[in-house]
């Protein structure tokens, strides 16, 4: 224990950056004036100061959970072939930094030595991002870990450049609506109930409160007050108790009455998850674009998950097969528009998957839009 | 005696999920139940969830001296395991030293399982640290330079591309600038503790390319831009034209914005139609580079997770550094702040449903005092979810039923 404990509320922040900087990234800081691709894992950047590095971005286990044990043996690595140095991409994969075109192939080789995918970069499989799920999470439906696990087993060979795609594909996994995990990119697949929530009739008296006297004053329970459609009501009871009502009409099974109540509960006979696709965050082709749900519900059944692999490659051979080069998923939409992806793929049009309106162009495009 | 019974619940679940563990361990593509076992990680939890198709963890409670964000408790719905996890600040740009990410393994191996959740979204996650050391724990991270920091209703981890620490298109030094945004003194008051009405997150990324996803993701987000036309070295292209590299052509097709123009010998770009999508710099870098009149454009009020949906960021300014928005971003976070007393905003609400309720216009002009010469694009709500009656799961199922079949038909 410290001396004076006090000093926490003080956060002990990383920085600045250039402390943390391995001294061949630091003396090039903002130098950098070209690069090549080596494959579709390996990057080269040159330096204005003659120095050329290169990266090697490798796939990591889903949720990007790594044992200390086998992180120690890519650090081994990191020493002996590269410049001493690791980078943890924004979507957990692991890039090795060193100095010359040669390492960078013995790091390759090393990585796959110990089964880890090098690849990941131009028009490839770019990562699977998945939230935590059934390993920490308390508003999970499906478990997006396991659901990454047989993806990425069925995919492989879209990561590594084997078979190239017409441009970069992103999938992103979340268990629960919240979409920890996100649903902004290319392909998107979210957990959720597939009907209104239920709750436990015990335990949810933990999410209200004892009396009805506490209504009286207007005051509304947080696990009805959260609903943004007015979906639950609380009342009180001829007993003087607090009773929950959920209106399925009004529900539109977002969660969040579970993100502030543990005890809100589904039936998982009929949980599944959506697809939603389209979304990018990139200003290339037709720009930044929300995701769209395409597909209301698709059953998640434990391990093979073999409907969710099914749709998922079903849509990327359907891109494959339609789009331009250079066109990602959201900017073929754009051009061929979601009734002609719909009659593609055979989808049934429902009050879920309405083709959307949007009234201009995102991102920093609404910047060349003059109101 | 019903404690009891409860108690035997993850473990019995757990026991019925070897064969689904079988499958997560096998497989081409790196395992996390493998990761997991190489850990001293307890898996019941893990696999009872996957036996019963539903997670088995609810909010726990931990208390750390004078620490209020930065760490996650947990505990299975049956009560027996308990987790405290940590989430790591991690230095801009998540490059680590093998040095440095050694002293951090040293610390997972001495107070936690040895298992790390490595991304780069939320900081770097140390899985279960011991509850009874997590005092000791605390200052044992601080020595190392780092902190716990980026849970619940605060600031969270800010994220920056590589930035010029490794890429060439960084129109600004998006890690210096992340570095002023959480030593602001008012972000770092508030990141101790758990103040908003939700979480706040803000994103950096150096080009329009937009490596973070500042678009979608940040209630405040910067990218870098540049004024007018990119740059074009006509020598230098005409070289690469000449070796094959690139084709004037194709540079001319896929520019979204229609403008640019190739006459045979010289390229043109016209600034006032161009819509900075790097397609023609992606293409011939470094032939073709972004201008040299850099700025940032600032968006506000993307998210995904948020009481009405997700949203995307509206158009706020373009400026010539993040210090220029400070004060707005202040304006907009007090204010989102206040609104929890006026009942304005609610718990849930992050700054895009904040702002959807008062108004952007009025957002903008009365509470930032901006003119704001921007159209926001509109959507509808941004969500996933639907609530279906038996008939109509039904309906999807056959559908996908029919898409499996083709597969297995095809193997």
């Amino acid at each position: 224990m410290s001396a004076n404990p006090a000093d926490r509320l003080r956060k002990n922040l990383p920085v600045p950056y250039t402390k943390f900087l391995p001294e061949q990234l630091k003396r090039n800081l903002g130098k950098w004036i070209d690069r090549k691709f080596h494959g579709y894992g390996i990057i080269e950047h040159i330096s204005e100061t003659g120095d050329r590095i290169f990266t090697v971005k490798i796939g990591t286990p889903p949720n990007f959970r790594l044992s200390t044990s086998t992180l120690r043996e890519l650090a081994k690595v990191a020493d002996e072939l590269g410049i001493g140095a690791l980078r943890f991409t924004r979507n957990g994969n692991i890039e090795f930094i060193t100095d010359s075109l040669d390492k960078a192939l013995k790091i390759k080789e090393e990585a796959e030595k110990m089964g880890f995918p090098v690849g990941g970069w131009g028009p490839t499989l770019w990562s699977v991002n998945s939230c935590t799920a059934f390993l920490t999470c308390t508003t999970a439906v499906v478990d997006s870990p396991s659901i990454t696990k047989v993806l990425y087993d069925a995919l492989k060979p879209y990561f590594t450049g084997e078979i190239t795609l017409p441009a970069k594909l992103r999938i992103n996994v979340s268990g629960c609506p919240s979409a920890c995990g996100g649903f902004t990119a290319d392909i998107n697949l979210v957990g959720h109930y597939g009907d209104a929530p239920t709750y436990d009739p015990e335990r949810i008296k933990l999410c209200l409160p004892k009396s009805a006297k506490a209504l009286e004053t207007g005051h509304v329970p947080e696990v009805a007050e959260v609903c943004p459609t007015g979906a639950i009501k609380v009342y009180g009871k001829p007993d003087g108790t607090v009773g929950l009502d959920v209106i399925r009409s009004k529900c539109i099974a977002c969660g969040r009455c579970r993100d502030v109540c543990d005890w809100m509960d589904f039936d998982e006979s009929k949980a599944g998850v959506a697809v939603l696709i389209g979304g990018k965050a990139s200003n290339t082709g037709t720009g930044p674009w929300p995701s769209v749900q395409v597909i209301p519900w698709v059953p998640a059944v434990p391990p093979d998950y073999k409907e969710i692999v099914a749709v998922v490659k079903k849509i990327v051979d359907v891109w494959r097969s339609h789009a331009r080069t250079g066109e990602r998923i959201g900017d073929w939409l754009n051009r061929v528009g979601f009734e002609e992806f719909y009659k593609l793929l055979n989808i049934p049009l429902t009050r879920w998957n309405q083709p959307p309106r949007f009234s201009g162009e995102f991102g920093i495009r609404q910047f060349f839009q003059r109101a | 005696m019903e404690a009891s019974q409860k108690r035997a619940e993850v473990d019995e679940l757990a026991r019925s999920a070897s064969k689904v563990l079988e499958r997560l361990e096998n497989g081409p593509w790196p395992s996390h139940v493998k990761e997991l076992k190489k850990s001293k990680y307890p898996l019941e939890a893990y696999a009872a969830g996957l036996a019963a198709r539903k997670t088995q963890w609810a909010a726990g409670s931990a208390k750390i001296r004078y620490v209020y964000t930065g760490f996650i408790a947990r505990r299975t719905r049956d009560g027996k395991y308990a987790e405290l996890h940590f989430r790591v600040w991690q230095p801009s740009g998540q490059i680590y030293t093998t040095d440095y990410l050694r002293r951090l393994l040293d610390f997972a191996d001495t107070y936690g399982l040895g298992l790390i959740e490595i991304l780069g979204q939320q900081g770097m996650m140390i899985i279960s640290v011991d509850p009874s050391r997590a005092d000791e724990a605390i200052d044992a991270l601080r020595a190392l330079g780092t902190d716990v920091g980026a849970t619940g209703d605060t600031i969270r981890e800010l994220a920056t591309c590589v930035g010029p620490a490794l890429c060439e298109f960084a129109l600004y030094d998006t890690l210096a600038a992340r570095d002023y945004f959480l030593t602001h003194p008012k972000i770092y008051e508030w990141m101790s503790n758990q103040l908003f009405p939700f979480k706040f997150k803000a994103k950096f990324s150096g080009c329009p390319m937009d490596c973070t996803r500042a678009v979608h993701r940040s209630d405040f987000g910067f990218v870098g831009v540049w004024e007018g036309a990119p740059e074009v070295d006509q020598e230098l292209l005409r070289r690469k034209i000449e070796a094959g590299e690139v084709d004037p052509k194709e540079l001319a097709a896929r520019c979204p914005s229609g403008a640019i123009t190739w006459d045979g010998k010289e390229l043109k770009i016209d600034g006032a139609k161009c819509k900075k999508s790097m397609e023609c710099i992606r293409r011939a870098f470094p032939a073709i580079k972004p201008g040299k009149n850099r700025k940032i454009a600032v968006l506000v009020g993307g998210h995904v997770k948020g009481r009405f949906g997700g949203k995307m960021g509206k158009p706020l300014a373009i400026v010539n550094s993040v210090e220029e928005a400070m004060g707005w971003v202040v304006k907009t976070v007090e204010s989102w702040m206040d609104g929890l007393e006026t009942g304005v905003s609610k718990h849930k609400d992050r700054i895009g449903d904040f702002i959807m309720k008062v108004n952007f216009k009025k957002y903008t002009e009365e509470i930032l005092g901006v003119k704001v010469p921007y159209k926001p694009s509109l959507h509808g709500r941004l969500g996933a979810g639907a609530v279906l009656d038996d008939n109509e799961r039904k309906m999807w199922l056959e559908w996908v039923q029919n898409i499996v079949k083709e597969y297995e038909e095809r193997i």
